[in-house]
């Protein structure tokens, strides 16, 4: 210990008397546990909304898109409002294991899994909505570039939408190697704790037979960081084509250059409020608050309120701009947004994500749970509006005055919403009963430089705590 | 060796996805969504039409834009009438030789043969005989054009496969044909 130098300005992020055994325990207790009454509660109300959404689903793809509220104006509404809002929830999570690991951020530790948990479970939802958007849904394949008999037909590799493919399908196999390449030493210790042949048959299967030896660790090391290096462009493309489904278009509103790296400033905004909800409840629920700690929700807090500024600086851009451009169809595109018909969704948007994140200035409401879970769902309402404004509002009032019309949603566009949400939920809530929710083994080795025990034992102990070793202060 | 199994499972999975197809009936299809045809087509049956075709006979004493009726009657006299009276209206520059030639051999010659002289293959086969050389009839090219609209013994109505202008051309190519035997 002499030799490691941590700064004392730092907090440590395991709370209390913890050990390396305590970490283990603490992880695996609400997998091996059974769960409790307010689980199957929330998982029932979870699953119902995913089996409506499962029918709203149905509905539609037998009976036709018509039945959502979709018009020949406003042919995009909420079908993609919805996907952009989930990939862009989906984006915290990968934000979270890579980014963060490159610079070496030791606070994501505990949080890392569950984000991208998250990140693969939400991207799940998104990618429903480009298929069943489609008119034709099980013609889907056809986006493909698979050699076939209508003389090797091809596709356009010049839409967005066919980027869309490939950014989403490469997104969500990265994220889930990487999540599971992580996965693979909580699994085996899970394997390793298994009392019953069956949760042991399981995790030996998923663990790929992990047995923790130095050259595993030094590749696990190794591939963790490529694939960081890989899922940090990644993350930053994903919605940047996202974003190109509009900002590639000749629609007012549309067409702006600013829309990639607003899109994934929106995106880190809203996943990260979203990862705070989720977590806020989960380190309750399933007592893990001295992992997540409030640090680590302040610091999420702090993401949020940057990123939430980027988009609060990428609002006033576009409107500066509009003014600027001298083009009327620009101006008016905005003037629409914050007078026309739909001029509350625009506030709505304008207030949840402009200002809401700007309380988290003061240290007060940022370190405060309540006021941290609650900014979190307003962002992601919020964040929600920001799409459908974009979304909607550019194109139910566009060039032709003639073609101006309202967009009203449907039951069934609800319902597949709500579906999602559901859906989202059953992963999660199943998630969190068999996967080991904090990557304790990497938890483990911020233990000795960031637990506080062994922070309190180098203050009082200076130079003199080389004889500390894992389980003496118990 | 697992590869092995592997591959042959593959090769039992795509047999028996294949096999099903029978050469005998049409292929199954995967969501046939625009290949039935929607409205009436040429030549097909519905229920809709009297006797279940599509093909309807249009009201009698109609006539389309760009046809002219043939006025004179299938019989003896209207064959006689024609042969005296009826002109080509084709005049030297709607003549098409070469055209006539081409109609000749494709309706025509397989009976009457290329030259006219009534020894088509049918003929020299024996398929059926009686087919005779233009040489030995006197025709004129009304009433060659008589005989193609409407036939005479043997020989059938030409007119669903030939316009008035290309039973003329035929007519005209018949004319020839019998002035160089």
């Amino acid at each position: 210990m002499s030799s490691h130098y941590e700064a004392p300005i730092r907090k440590p992020l395991i709370i209390g008397d913890k050990n390396y055994h305590d970490v283990t325990v603490d992880v695996a207790r609400p997998v091996e546990g059974r769960a409790n009454r307010q689980w199957w509660i929330a998982f029932s109300i979870a699953l119902a909304a995913f089996l409506w959404g499962v029918g709203c689903v149905a509905y539609t793809v037998g009976t036709g898109i018509g039945t959502w509220g979709s018009n020949k104006t406003i042919g995009w509404a909420w079908d993609i409002t919805n996907f952009v809002w989930w990939v862009g929830i989906g984006h915290a999570g990968t934000l979270i294991s890579a980014v963060l690991l490159l610079f070496r951020q030791k606070w994501r530790m505990a949080i890392n899994r569950s984000a991208e948990a998250m990140t693969i479970f939400s991207v799940i939802q998104a990618a429903m909505f480009p298929v069943f958007h489609m008119g034709r849904p099980w013609l889907a394949y056809w986006v493909m570039p698979i050699p076939n008999q209508f003389g090797s037909l091809w596709v356009n590799f010049n839409s967005p939408l066919l980027w869309d493919v490939f950014a989403i399908s490469t997104y969500l196999s990265v994220s889930l190697v990487f999540w599971w390449t992580g996965l693979l030493p909580d699994f085996a210790m899970l394997r390793d704790r298994a009392i019953t042949p069956f949760t042991k048959r399981v995790y030996s299967i998923v663990s790929f037979g992990w047995s923790g030896r130095a050259k595993d660790w030094q590749r696990f090391e190794e591939v963790s960081l490529v694939l960081a290096g890989l899922a940090t462009p990644l993350v930053l493309s994903v919605h940047t084509i996202v974003s190109f489904d509009f900002a590639t278009s000749v629609i007012p509103g549309w067409h702006t250059t600013i829309l990639p790296p607003y899109f994934v400033a929106g995106a880190i905004f809203s996943g990260f409020a979203m990862v705070n909800t989720l977590l806020i409840i989960m380190r309750k629920v399933s007592n893990l608050e001295a992992y997540i700690t409030i640090q680590h929700i302040e610091l999420m807090n702090i993401i949020i309120m940057i990123t939430g500024s980027i988009v609060g600086c990428a609002y006033i851009t576009e409107l500066f701009i509009a003014w600027y451009s001298g083009v009327e169809y620009e101006q008016y595109a905005f003037l629409n947004r914050a007078t026309g018909p739909y001029w509350w969704s625009y506030l709505l948007m304008m207030a949840c994500n402009v200002v809401s994140p700007q309380v988290m200035w003061s240290k007060k409401i940022r370190t405060s749970i309540y006021a941290s879970f609650i900014i979190s769902i307003v962002v992601n309402i919020g964040m929600w509006f920001e799409r459908f404004v974009i979304i909607v509002t550019s194109l139910h009032r566009d060039y032709l005055p003639s073609s101006w019309t309202m967009f009203q949603p449907t039951f069934v566009d609800a319902g597949f919403f709500i579906g999602t949400i559901g859906f989202f939920f059953v992963l999660f809530l199943l998630y969190s009963r068999s996967f080991p929710v904090i990557a304790q083994a990497e938890v483990k080795t911020i233990m000795k430089s960031s637990g506080e025990f062994y922070k309190r034992k180098r203050e009082e102990g200076g130079h003199d705590n080389h004889s500390h070793s894992e389980h003496n202060h118990h | 060796m697992k590869a092995l199994y592997k591959i042959a499972l593959l090769a039992v999975a795509t047999a028996s996805i294949t096999a099903c197809h029978n050469k005998s009936e049409p292929n199954y299809q995967y969501m046939p969504n625009m290949y039935e045809a929607v409205p009436y087509e040429t030549y097909s049956e519905h229920p809709v039409f009297p006797n279940g075709k599509e093909g309807q006979l249009p009201a009698k004493g109609s006539i389309p834009r760009g046809f002219t009726p043939y006025e004179y009657p299938n019989t003896t006299e209207g064959y006689e009438m024609a042969k005296a009276n009826l002109k080509s209206p084709l005049d030297s520059l709607s003549i098409d030789p070469a055209r006539g030639e081409q109609l000749f051999t494709i309706y025509c010659a397989i009976c009457h043969g290329d030259k006219g002289d009534g020894k088509g293959n049918l003929v020299k086969r024996e398929k059926f005989l009686g087919v005779p050389n233009y040489k030995d009839r006197a025709i004129t090219e009304g009433s060659v054009f008589h005989v193609v609209t409407y036939g005479l013994n043997a020989m059938g109505s030409h007119a669903n496969q030939l316009t008035q202008e290309e039973r003329w051309q035929v007519a005209r190519h018949v004319m020839d044909l019998r002035s160089k035997l």
